[in-house]
């Protein structure tokens, strides 16, 4: 039961509920909805969206945050997309030399973060600018349209309902759960979000960790960024650019906390997934698009405060020794 | 009275020599010494600013001295870091800051070593595995694999002896362990302690709890004022007094305050006041014109009364009447505004002022929504008007009113804390140790300033753990243990006769 | 005069410095920089920057920040081009009607962050989306451009013949109004000490949530008029309107040295920071680099912004 406990917590015991339930009513409502086709399309909206709201995750473990990793995902593609049509650069070293700039972009916040100690939140506001800039000088927000079709297929595979892309997110998934649960520097990146007056005394590797986090979250934002090329078969300059709230979206509807220390994987899956069903839901009946919108706004909402009243135990925790009783966690 | 003779001749392990330490303005330590024997256990006592903390963060490699020498096992050592320290096999056990709330309690013992299985992969089985002996050592009755938040703050604190004693520590510095945990968790704590001095483990042991000090130290090192009052006294040699004194010092320093008025007319009366905090059944009277000390040492539950006077803490029964009547002040805002009292906070950085703003905006804060004109305007010189008179009367020195609180020395700071709420013409002044951290002379001028405030018919509640201060300020003395008021005192001012009245008290 | 507030003396006259600098560079190096048109143009540009700034400004005072700036400011305007195309009010009573709107949205932010606790970025961040979502369900993402002469001529028109908008009177306006609200009036001075020390303010008997809740007010009172200020400029209430306004809200303040934990704001130095920014982007545009890399430059300002900030409070030690 411990272990259990550990390993699914409330939150994401509630997130499934609702998510089946969710999935339930839908099929019944609309019979479509377990189409080939239509759990292929939101399968795949899903593994990309879902890297986007880890690469915030893994930021907010160590209590920071990353506001760059839309316009990392979209420079990447564009990079990409450029170095294939405009250069001719054979598809797997434009690739690798795209996945690397997404993790030389989450270097630099990390450096910065780690370097002036300002608060992420500006300076990787500041670097998502540089980015977003950098894309839009280059490609004058003119797609490169016509990528290798090797790439564009890949965007369109699928098994049945599911898109090869899943394996992509599930195998990252894995590894990135596997990383922090598993790998001595994933615990000790915890550690240091958790806790980071302890760290520093027991000389746990700060620096390293900041920079890890920071290199992981560029790194899933240039994964993200390059399926969605995939996807759309171009490199569109505006990929990455509706992600903000998605990335926050996902973990703080799926249990963590700003403060950092906490990194719900199993929670982030489940609040993406069940954002991917409001979406999809909102489709199969019609709609208005926009109400993703505001509905991701009220969940994120009503998360946060159901999450207040009975989830609050390492938040109790940390207000004992700072005692703090108004105001924000900053 | 000590625990056990210890038949072993007992080798000096830790030997510290001429330390002095100097901070801007303040002299923290000064030619002090320290000497640490396997196998014993040692307080290391002293009033709150006596220098405690610094020799124990020097110890611990966080501050280095500016002169004077450590010797560890006879060989002078540098603690460049709190890692450096921790590496010659010192720890230092917090109340509970120093774990990571979500992992779980063999994570956190095992934290800068966790075992891995080929390359880099986190061994679950053998962290649990690991932890086990040590927490079985110390009697963490939890699992391995529980989340360190579940725990309570006893066994927090054996999770971070368990966590020591995993690195080999073989010096423990034991920081106020028992502020927060209940006296049947001290009683198993004692043990614990006990059996690790058997097990030749040196440990500095800091409290302010001088029975507990007797019931478990074999020896004892005083501060007092940055230098050693006593250093390396055998406890089965000295009795309690001696300690107080040690401590304390003598009243030698005291001058006699100018005879004021008698007090008037009881303005605050408190009846079985208890909170939730567990605090026992209160009573006090404070009266027009007097000083009413509290004296308790740290933990005894001051701050705790007073933050429920002004509404901080909810009071769960009891009757507080204000000036005749029955009240229940639910904030700050209407123990001034109603009530008129003023809270001088222990805690001047924190709780008491805005050191990034100026002397101006820190004083007039409390009567901003009195100076308004047309519901919002402040006019600067109406404003400046308003809260000079209480800046001359406290001689707060400042080089304008806009200079900033943060660049004031600690007394004026002081002054600027008291100097608010006389603007806010507050007659009912709560001051909770309000000379912590200042130096002797500045000292002397905030209790002249203090029994002035009296004089003039101000009624005060000074708390403060602080013997000499209480014995030259108050009218009468409450003595506070254990979270009730175990005497009163009515104060002569001679202090041997008083000091003795009140650790009888504590006793 | 302090080593803090000399030290802050000397930033702004360093800004001011700067921001002349580029003045002059760029009336030598770019033709047409100082034509009556784009004087006109730049500074009415510099007006809305300035004022999306002081909405992020005021909240910034009391330490917390307000992320839905840009939605308010986008869903005003579009109620405001609603109640005059649609609804045929008269320009003044839509802007009024705008302006409440946008106060109720920031007591609406203040009301969640005060009952709930929860951080300001949270609520903020999830009200944006909120906001927004429903402005774009109600409007469904149609744009009202038939809006009336009378309101689109007013941020064309020249203040006494010299190439000044009459938005730049209006952002002085409210740049006049904060100054006084931060020095002289009793909200104001409560908003800062709720910013440096919230506990403090609390203990000398300040009620924090009022403040909290009036000053969520007041920042979204401050994005609707940027978001009428923008409409009224654009000739047009669009749906993305505000959808990029988070970093220019940001950049102002930054720059004029509002410091991003609370408690320390400064009026002159925002309004610097806007001219600043407004005056790079349009000079660079005119001296030939790419309307696209300017992002780059402002993402970088920002950066250098808050670093030097962070270098000279080090140095001067004026922050303890």
């Amino acid at each position: 039961m411990l272990r259990l406990r550990g390993l699914v917590p409330g939150v994401a015991l509630g997130l499934l509920l609702i998510d089946l339930v969710g999935m339930i009513v839908l099929s019944a409502v609309r019979p479509q909805f377990l189409s080939d086709y239509n759990l292929f399309v939101t399968g795949r909206d899903l593994s990309i969206l879902l890297l986007v709201a880890l690469a915030q995750m893994i930021v907010l473990s160590l209590g920071q945050m990353n506001l760059s990793i839309g316009s990392i995902g979209g420079l990447v593609a564009i990079i990409e997309s450029g170095l294939m049509v405009r250069f001719g650069v054979p598809v797997p070293v434009a690739l690798v030399a795209g996945l690397l700039l997404g993790i030389a972009c989450g270097v630099v916040n990390g450096l910065l973060v780690y370097w002036t100690k300002i608060n992420s939140f500006v300076l990787t506001l500041g670097t998502s600018y540089v980015f977003a800039g950098i894309n839009l000088g280059i490609t004058h927000a003119t797609p490169f349209y016509h990528i290798p079709n090797e790439v564009s297929s890949f965007g369109q595979a699928r098994f049945g309902p599911i898109p090869f892309m899943a394996a992509v997110t599930i195998v990252l998934t894995l590894l990135l759960a596997g990383f922090l649960y598993q790998v001595v520097l994933g615990r000790q990146l915890l550690a240091v979000g958790g806790n980071s007056v302890a760290a520093r005394l027991s000389g746990l590797p700060i620096r390293r960790a900041t920079l890890t986090a920071h290199a992981i979250s560029g790194f899933l934002a240039a994964v993200a960024g390059t399926m969605l090329m995939a996807q759309l078969g171009q490199g569109q300059p505006t990929i990455g650019a509706t992600w903000v709230l998605p990335s926050f979206a996902g973990p703080i509807i799926g249990g963590a906390a700003l403060s950092g220390g906490s990194a719900p994987v199993l929670g982030t899956v489940l609040a993406m997934v069940l954002i991917s069903l409001i979406d999809d839901g909102l489709v199969l009946v019609s709609a208005d698009p926009f109400w993703v919108e505001f509905l991701i706004g009220a969940l994120i909402l009503g998360a946060v405060v159901l999450g207040r009243t009975h989830l609050g135990d390492v938040r109790v925790f940390l207000r004992i020794s700072t005692a703090r009783p108004v105001g924000s966690i900053r | 009275m000590s625990a056990e003779p210890n038949p072993r001749t007992l080798e000096v392990r830790l030997e510290v020599s001429g330390i002095r330490k100097q901070f801007p303005g303040v002299v923290a330590l000064d030619n002090v010494s320290f000497r640490l024997r396997a196998g014993e256990i040692h307080a290391l006592l002293g009033e709150n600013g006596a220098g405690k903390s610094t020799l124990i963060k020097i110890l611990t490699g966080v501050y280095q001295p500016d002169e004077g020498e450590i010797r560890l096992d006879g060989t002078p050592v540098r603690f460049a870091s709190p890692r450096a320290a921790l590496a010659a096999g010192i720890s230092v056990v917090h109340q509970e800051r120093n774990l990571i709330p979500q992992f779980t309690v063999a994570e956190n013992i095992l934290l800068e070593r966790i075992p891995t299985r080929g390359v880099q992969l986190v061994d679950h089985a053998a962290i649990n595995r690991l932890a086990r002996p040590w927490m079985d050592m110390v009697g963490v009755e939890a699992a391995p694999a529980t989340p360190v938040a579940e725990l309570s703050v006893a066994q927090m604190q054996l999770v971070e002896i368990a966590k020591a004693l995993s690195l080999q520590a073989h010096i423990l510095l034991m920081d106020e362990p028992t502020a927060a945990i209940t006296p049947h968790e001290v009683g198993y704590l004692f043990r614990i302690l006990g059996e690790l001095r058997r097990r030749n483990v040196a440990i500095v042991f800091v409290s302010h709890k001088l029975e507990e000090v007797f019931e478990l130290c074999d020896r004892v090192t005083v501060l007092r004022d940055g230098r050693n009052a006593a250093s390396d006294v055998e406890m089965a040699t000295i009795n309690r007094d001696r300690l107080v004194t040690y401590m304390i010092g003598r009243a030698e320093v005291i001058a006699k305050l100018p005879p004021k008025p008698p007090a008037g007319e009881a303005v605050l009366e408190v009846a079985g006041l208890t909170t939730k905090g567990g605090d026992g059944a209160l009573s006090l009277v404070l009266r027009r014109g007097e000083v009413l000390g509290l004296y308790g040492l740290v933990g005894a539950g001051r701050s705790n009364l007073a933050k429920t006077l002004v509404g901080e803490i909810k009071a769960t029964g009891g009757e507080v009447r204000v000036r005749g009547a029955v009240t229940h002040i639910a904030s700050f805002r209407e123990a001034l505004e109603k009530y008129r009292f003023g809270y001088v906070s222990e805690d001047r950085k924190e709780e008491g002022l805005i050191l990034l703003h100026s002397v101006r905006a820190n004083t007039s804060i409390t009567i901003w929504r009195r100076l308004r004109l047309l519901g919002q305007w402040i006019a600067r010189s109406i404003e400046d008007a308003a809260i000079l008179p209480s800046l001359r009367e406290l001689d707060v020195r400042s080089h304008s009113l806009s200079q900033s609180v943060g660049t004031l020395s600690g007394g004026n700071q002081q002054k600027v804390s008291i100097a608010k709420w006389l603007a806010a013409k507050a007659d009912i002044l709560i001051i909770d140790e309000p000379t912590v951290g200042i130096d002797i002379k500045t000292k002397n001028a905030l209790h002249e300033l203090i029994w002035d405030l009296a004089a003039k018919g101000k009624s005060i509640l000074l708390i403060s753990s602080d013997m000499p201060e209480v014995i030259r300020l108050s009218d009468r003395i409450l003595v506070m243990r254990n979270h009730a008021i175990v005497g009163e005192l009515p104060n002569d001012h001679q202090y041997d006769e008083m000091s003795e009245a009140i650790m009888a008290r504590l006793s | 005069m302090t080593g803090g507030a000399l030290l802050r003396q000397v930033a702004l006259l360093a800004l001011l410095i700067v921001t002349a600098g580029f003045w002059i560079y760029f009336s030598v190096a770019a033709s047409g920089f100082t034509s009556d048109f784009n004087l006109f143009s730049l500074l009415r540009f510099a007006a809305i920057q300035i004022t999306i700034g002081f909405a992020q400004m005021v909240a910034l005072s009391i330490g917390d920040l307000n992320l839905a700036v840009g939605a308010i400011g986008g869903a005003t305007g579009m109620i405001a081009g609603w109640a005059m195309q649609v609804l045929g009010l008269p320009p003044l009573v839509a802007v009024v009607f705008a302006l409440a709107a946008g106060m109720l949205l920031g007591f609406g932010n203040g009301l969640l962050i005060t009952w709930t606790r929860i951080n300001s970025f949270i609520v903020t961040l999830a009200t944006a989306s909120l906001i927004t979502g429903a402005m774009l369900i109600v409007t469904h993402a149609d744009p009202f451009s038939r809006l009336p002469d009378s309101f689109t001529s007013f941020s064309e028109t020249e203040v006494a013949s010299l190439p000044v908008s009459n938005l730049v009177l209006v952002m002085l306006a409210v740049g006049v109004a904060l100054f006084f609200l931060y020095r002289n009036l009793s909200l104001g001075r409560e908003m800062l000490a709720v910013g440096a020390n919230r506990r403090a303010a609390r203990m000398s008997g300040l009620s924090v949530d009022r403040v909290v809740l009036l000053t969520h007010g007041i920042s979204g009172a401050l994005a609707a008029t940027a978001g009428l200020m923008a409409i009224s400029a654009d000739h047009t209430a669009s749906p993305s309107l505000g959808s990029d306004w988070l970093l220019a809200s940001f950049v102002a303040p930054a720059i004029g040295g509002t410091l991003l934990s609370g408690g320390l704001v400064s009026v002159p130095g925002t309004i610097l920071g806007g001219v600043l920014l407004a005056t790079i982007s349009n000079g660079l545009l005119l001296v030939g680099i790419d309307n696209f890399w300017i992002t780059v430059f402002l993402g970088v300002v920002l950066l250098l912004a808050v670093v030097l900030d962070r270098v000279t409070r080090a140095a001067g030690g004026a922050v303890p």
